[in-house]
């Protein structure tokens, strides 16, 4: 009888622990647009690059996985006598693909500390725009290099300006290239930017424009009747997907004229929010030999900028023979701002042993024999610097005071996994413990059960 | 007159061939073992302290900390401890050799002596890092709660061997006992490849464990439903020992 009492608890402990196994780690993680958490269906993804040079110009080839390419950004929709903004910057995945598909580079020369070890991270201050708990700003609270803070982790602790032309001249900035499916691919341009006390363009302008005319509360350019029937197109043939490559689906000098606000708009007319337009100045440096196209389930895009722009303030120059430190990030599902994916830091060697060899080559253009370096991109979720560093909130604190490179430490699925059970902390910890004590609970009711049934020989014979 | 030779007496002058030492003795080795194993963990704490660890400045940084690997170094004690007692219950549980029933004379011993061993371990682990710093760190998390597991589960373990000894075998309770010691021996490994994670060299245990559901880089937690079925359980344990207790 005892023994039926002791294998009956038995089975029911190891009973609830398979239970516990089956639903650990469920009834927390779920998006929550209110506190500007959405969780990509992917944690990870993977990029292709490609670099080769000829001494004059550095090419980047970049090539990724994308179910559905997004090759529209916000848009002007007509609806009852108004234009409505729609698309561009959503929460997560926008449903109706109005939302461009992105990749970016950031570049450094050895000049910005731990880039090369840390990646991205080190850009991540406190407080940036759509981060949990911040309030919104009429100004974007971009990424900074902690060196421009006189408190690393406080965003309007910005150092006096000459201080930050200091930094600058010292190098103390990132390079940050981007290509854009909607902004600037159609007419293949990319563009030149910088991380340094903001993430902003170089100087002169860039790939696009705001078409709307403040004033007259109204669009300024429309689409050519002569080449898009009615001079707009439909929103739910531009959500849908059926506009695509082979149609006019941008606003350019070649596509655009000014807008008619007499013509007879229905609802539903949609005209893109951005007008395309020529580059000038160093911000025109990154360009495109040619548009890309979407093929095959992949974005292959192509980049190019002289390796010696002339910019030595704004641009990382390239040197046959040199070592550089780039991170890369991809925006594909119609996702932005944070909701992107990024890679670990990864060396760059013109010619030099590095994770990534850059190919010199003869000739107009890069024949493109060498194998892809395959990186994995990993959603980063909401880890900041000031939190890596902080001993009180990560273990590795002490690691990255002795300069030791993450990738060493962390693997980018682990990354992803940490960067969205950091998105609800307060809540895992507290479940966590939780778990603990009731666990404890549990042994501890084990013991005393098995205390209680198990028998001597002795006392089974009375 | 009587003349005891040396091969019949131990150190203490206790009759070698007396297998019941009396409780007290015992309790005295114990805690003399406890205390060697305790003054050695501090010893080396010391040792460390003076003049090594994290020298670089960190915001947040502890006033004093033990760098990892003397809860590395100690931890192997209780590991090989517990495995071996769990092979000499595997072995009796199966065998009723004269090989195995002397083993099984060990099996309470290394238990107790394991959990002493890991108590130490688990005290030297919790100096690491500040508490608030391992309990954001999801590995850091998963390796305190299986330690905990571990720890409770064979000092569990431990009550019932001294309690039992050979009775944990006698009849069908020796497949309790082996399906309760093959829980403990489980929980090792994990808690023992968790601990290699954190240290930054995970095994073949940690990516097998994902084959199995469990991806160790994500918390291990419970539902609150399952909570609340944990603490069921646990009554409704403790009430069916008292009742079982009663009825045989």
């Amino acid at each position: 009888m005892q023994t039926k009492y002791l294998a009956g608890s038995a089975a029911l402990f190891a009973g609830l622990l398979v239970l516990g196994w089956i639903t650990h780690g469920t009834g927390i993680v779920r998006d929550d647009p209110e506190r500007n958490i959405v969780i990509p269906d992917e944690l990870l993804t993977e990029l292709q690059v490609k670099a080769a040079y000829d001494g004059e110009n550095i090419y980047f080839r970049y090539r990724w996985p994308v179910e559905r390419p997004s090759i529209f950004n916000d848009v002007l929709v007509y609806q009852d006598g108004n234009w409505e903004e729609r698309g561009g910057e959503v929460l997560g995945p926008d449903p109706d693909f109005l939302v461009e598909d992105r990749v970016a580079m950031m570049i450094d020369d050895g000049s910005v500390p731990m880039f090369s070890r840390y990646g991205g991270y080190i850009t991540i201050g406190d407080g940036l725009t759509t981060f949990t708990g911040v309030p919104e700003t009429d100004e974007e609270r971009t990424k900074y290099l902690p060196s421009t803070r006189t408190d690393p982790n406080d965003f309007d602790s910005v150092k006096p300006q000459s201080d930050l032309e200091t930094l600058r001249a010292a190098g103390q900035f990132l390079d940050l290239w981007q290509w854009r499916s909607s902004r600037s691919n159609p007419i293949a341009l990319g563009d030149d930017g910088f991380v340094a006390e903001e993430r902003g363009g170089d100087e002169g302008t860039g790939p696009y424009a705001t078409n709307w005319d403040d004033a007259l509360n109204q669009p300024k350019f429309m689409f050519d009747p002569a080449k898009v029937s009615g001079g707009a197109l439909n929103i739910d043939d531009v959500t849908s997907g059926k506009v695509g490559f082979n149609d006019v689906y941008y606003l350019s000098n070649e596509t655009a004229v000014p807008f008619d606000p007499d013509r007879q708009w229905k609802n539903g007319d949609t005209i893109p929010r951005r007008m395309l337009q020529a580059e000038t100045g160093s911000r025109a440096d990154v360009a495109m030999p040619s548009a890309a196209r979407w093929r095959n389930g992949f974005w292959d895009v192509t980049l190019v900028r002289a390796m010696d722009t002339g910019n030595p303030l704004e641009d990382k120059i390239f040197r046959d023979g040199g070592n550089y430190d780039l991170a890369f990030s991809v925006f594909r599902n119609a996702s932005t701002m944070r909701w992107h994916y990024v890679s670990l830091p990864v060396s760059l060697g013109l010619e030099q042993p590095a994770q990534m060899v850059a190919e010199r080559f003869e000739g107009d253009t890069p024949d493109w024999t060498q194998p892809w370096t395959e990186i994995t991109m990993y959603y980063p979720g909401q880890v900041t610097w000031g939190r890596l560093t902080d001993a009180r909130q990560h273990p590795g604190a002490d690691r990255i005071a002795q300069r030791v490179p993450v990738a060493s430490r962390h693997s980018e699925e682990q990354l992803a996994l940490y960067g969205v059970q950091m998105e609800f902390a307060d809540e895992i910890r507290r479940q966590w413990l939780w778990t603990l004590f009731v666990s404890l609970g549990l042994i501890a009711g084990l013991g005393i059960n098995v205390n209680l049934l198990m028998r001597r020989r002795e006392e089974k014979a009375q | 007159m009587t003349r005891q030779t040396p091969t019949q007496t131990g150190i203490s002058g206790i009759p070698k061939d007396n297998p019941m030492i009396p409780a007290q003795q015992r309790i005295r080795r114990i805690a003399f073992t406890a205390t060697i194993l305790g003054l050695l963990g501090a010893g080396a704490a010391l040792a460390h302290g003076a003049d090594a660890g994290v020298q670089v400045e960190v915001v947040g940084e502890p006033s004093w900390s033990l760098s990892p690997v003397y809860h590395i170094l100690v931890a192997h004690f209780p590991v090989a401890l517990w495995m071996a007692a769990y092979l000499f219950i595997l072995i009796r549980s199966l065998s009723d050799s004269q090989f195995a029933v002397r083993l099984q004379k060990a099996i309470w011993p290394l238990a107790a002596l394991g959990t002493l061993a890991g108590f130490v371990t688990y005290g030297l682990g919790l100096t690491i890092y500040p508490w608030s710093a391992i309990t954001e760190s999801p590995l850091g998390r998963n390796h305190i709660m299986l330690a905990t597991w571990t720890l409770s589960y064979w000092t569990v373990m431990s009550v019932l061997g001294y309690r039992f000894r050979r009775h944990l075998f006698d009849g069908a309770q020796r497949w309790i006992t082996l399906v309760l010691a093959t829980i403990g021996a489980m929980v090792i490994t994990i808690t023992g490849t968790l601990g290699g994670s954190l240290g930054g060299t995970p095994s073949l245990v940690t990516k097998s464990l994902s084959w199995i559901g469990w991806d160790v880089y994500m918390t291990y937690y419970l539902p609150t439903w399952m909570l609340v079925a944990y603490g069921a359980g646990a009554l409704l344990l403790i009430a069916i020992g008292i009742v079982g207790s009663r009825r045989v």
